[in-house]
């Protein structure tokens, strides 16, 4: 019965961090049709960034915030100049922002060295958990990944900045013509896409090594996630990272790495096969 | 003799597609308050006009103002803040949001200096949006989906959209199409009070003659890209170069 708690729990951690990778995948897509293949390198900024804050001497915390909005502004640095020269033309956006990825990896590379780097715990302590011990740091993973997936929920579906970028992705012609700022929205919300890597980078930094190849660990359940819970739904974004994130925890623990990750990709290859357009989609 | 001020002035406007010319050299202009018709048989560059206004595409030579000020080359959303409003052939309305936030849109997008308090709330002008509402008649489907209204309510909801950005100008692509006759006479009667009850400048392109009589305003009628006539219903019905564009010359 623990056994099974701290799997369900570690599955539950997985699954809500990957939520904040895959929100953001989904709402850029959804925003400009930009299937961004740097986003995992965005993931690798958070966490790099945290790297060099806490060199600096600042607090933990103080890192993590310095991530989001280092990443965040990165993100607005990368819109500016490479993708909005590409909208319109996605085998080209996929080619940019595949050399997006290599850039950002080999400058990291670059000032970080190749090597993997260990970070402290900030909270090594353990809690108990309907009467088992769980590390105190994973639950706080928990609290920051849910606090943020349901403030994008918040924000998309009950403010009236929300409101206007539910605009664009629905009818982006009509929305400028009644007077929608579409350049802003894009700009802010492929910000705000990299922000959410850049914090689940930074707070999945102390407990996993931290290397120039972390990025591409997270990027690729992401997309299995996204088209698994459908393109252009946040539903589906909690339907996939709940279905690949929960599958790729419960199999590893139970199973050889790459086992799992095989039946994970058969899991997904079963469902895109049943539901094209994901599963929030519904059945073709 | 006090003259009403002229609110769109399009100078010698052309607007080439690589070896296709849409608009050539097309002059056109209206008055504060006026409502106009553009007629013209399909591809003479009614909807590429359209596009021009509002920033859609960039006209290849001329100028377009508005209001006194130069617009060509402005964004879409820009030309929109500035006043010009435009809808789209098929409604752009938004199926899966309720009329109030149809309505609730625009009228945030017309937040011309929003702090991030009121970026981060969703406080809707309720008043202004039963004003809206009971202007075209839908005061009792305010929390209805977009999707379940019918056609006519469809294409009644998406001028209320534009009406709620303020807009001084309202551009108007076929807003009868798919519709039944009695449909279309109400379409025609909700256009005429935009200029007889609150002061609009409308233009409107449209194919059925029968609405366009309906309307009884002033009618352009443009070929090839360029304005071939002007006048009455009466008098471009008569025009033999209207005639000769619509049905050919005699052999």
């Amino acid at each position: 019965m623990e056994l099974v708690l701290t799997i369900g729990l570690d599955a539950l951690s997985f699954v809500l961090t990957l939520l904040l990778v895959t929100l953001g995948l989904v709402i850029v897509y959804g925003m400009m049709n930009v299937i961004n293949m740097a986003h995992g390198e965005l993931f690798l900024l958070g966490a790099y960034t945290l790297v060099a804050a806490q060199s600096a001497g600042l607090p933990f915390w103080a890192g993590v915030l310095l991530a989001m909005l280092v990443v965040g502004l990165a993100g607005l640095l990368i819109e500016e100049l490479v993708i909005r020269h590409v909208y319109g033309r996605p085998i080209d956006t996929i080619l940019a922002t595949w050399g997006l990825s290599i850039a950002i990896k080999q400058l990291i590379i670059i000032v970080f060295g190749p090597a993997a780097i260990s970070l402290t715990n900030p909270l090594p302590g353990s809690v108990s958990v309907l009467g088992i011990d769980y590390p105190a740091y994973r639950l706080v993973i928990m609290a920051v990944s849910a606090f943020l997936a349901a403030t994008v929920y918040l924000v998309l579906f009950r403010t009236s900045i929300g409101l206007q970028i539910r605009s664009v992705i629905a009818n982006r012609g009509m929305a400028g013509s009644l007077g929608v700022n579409t350049r802003l929205m894009d700009r802010g919300t492929f910000a705000v896409g990299a922000a959410l890597a850049g914090i689940a980078g930074a707070v999945m930094a102390p407990i996993m090594s931290v290397d120039p190849q972390m990025g591409v660990g997270f990027l690729i359940p992401a997309f299995l996630a996204v088209l698994v819970g459908g393109l252009n739904s946040l539903l589906g974004a909690v339907i996939g990272a709940g279905i690949i994130g929960g599958a790729s925890t419960t199999l590893s623990s139970g199973m050889a790495q790459a086992t799992a990750q095989i039946c994970v990709f058969v899991i997904a290859i079963v469902v895109i096969r049943l539901f094209p357009n994901g599963l929030s989609k519904g059945f073709r | 003799m006090e003259t009403t001020p002229q609110i769109l002035e399009v100078k010698e406007v052309t607007m080439r597609f690589g070896g296709i010319v849409a608009l050539d050299g097309l002059n056109l202009s209206l008055r504060a308050g006026e409502l106009r018709c553009i007629l013209g048989p399909n591809g003479c560059g009614k909807t590429t006009l359209f596009n021009v206004l509002t920033g859609a595409l960039r006209p290849t030579s001329g100028t377009v103002s508005f209001q006194g000020a130069m617009i060509s080359g402005k964004s879409p959303a820009a030309i929109a803040r500035l006043g010009i409003s435009r809808k789209f052939q098929v409604p752009g309305i938004y199926p899966e949001l309720s009329v109030i936030e149809n309505i609730a849109l625009p009228l945030a997008a017309a937040n011309r200096h929003p702090g991030v308090w009121s970026l981060l709330r969703q406080r809707p002008d309720r008043a202004r949006i039963a004003e809206l509402m009971g202007f075209a008649g839908l005061s009792q489907k305010g929390h209805v989906t977009a999707a379940e209204l019918s056609h006519g309510e469809k294409q009644k909801l998406e001028v209320m959209m534009l009406l709620a950005t303020d807009a001084d100008l309202l551009l108007l692509d076929e807003p009868t199409a798919g519709m039944s006759k009695g449909e279309t006479s109400a379409i025609a009667a909700l256009i005429r009070k935009l200029t007889s009850e609150l002061g609009k400048t409308v233009l409107v392109i449209e194919h059925d003659m029968n609405f366009v009589r309906e309307l009884d305003c002033p009618v352009t009628v443009m070929a090839r890209g360029t304005v071939i006539a002007d006048g009455s219903y009466d008098e471009v019905r008569h025009d033999p170069r209207v005639i000769e564009c619509y049905l050919g010359r005699a052999a």
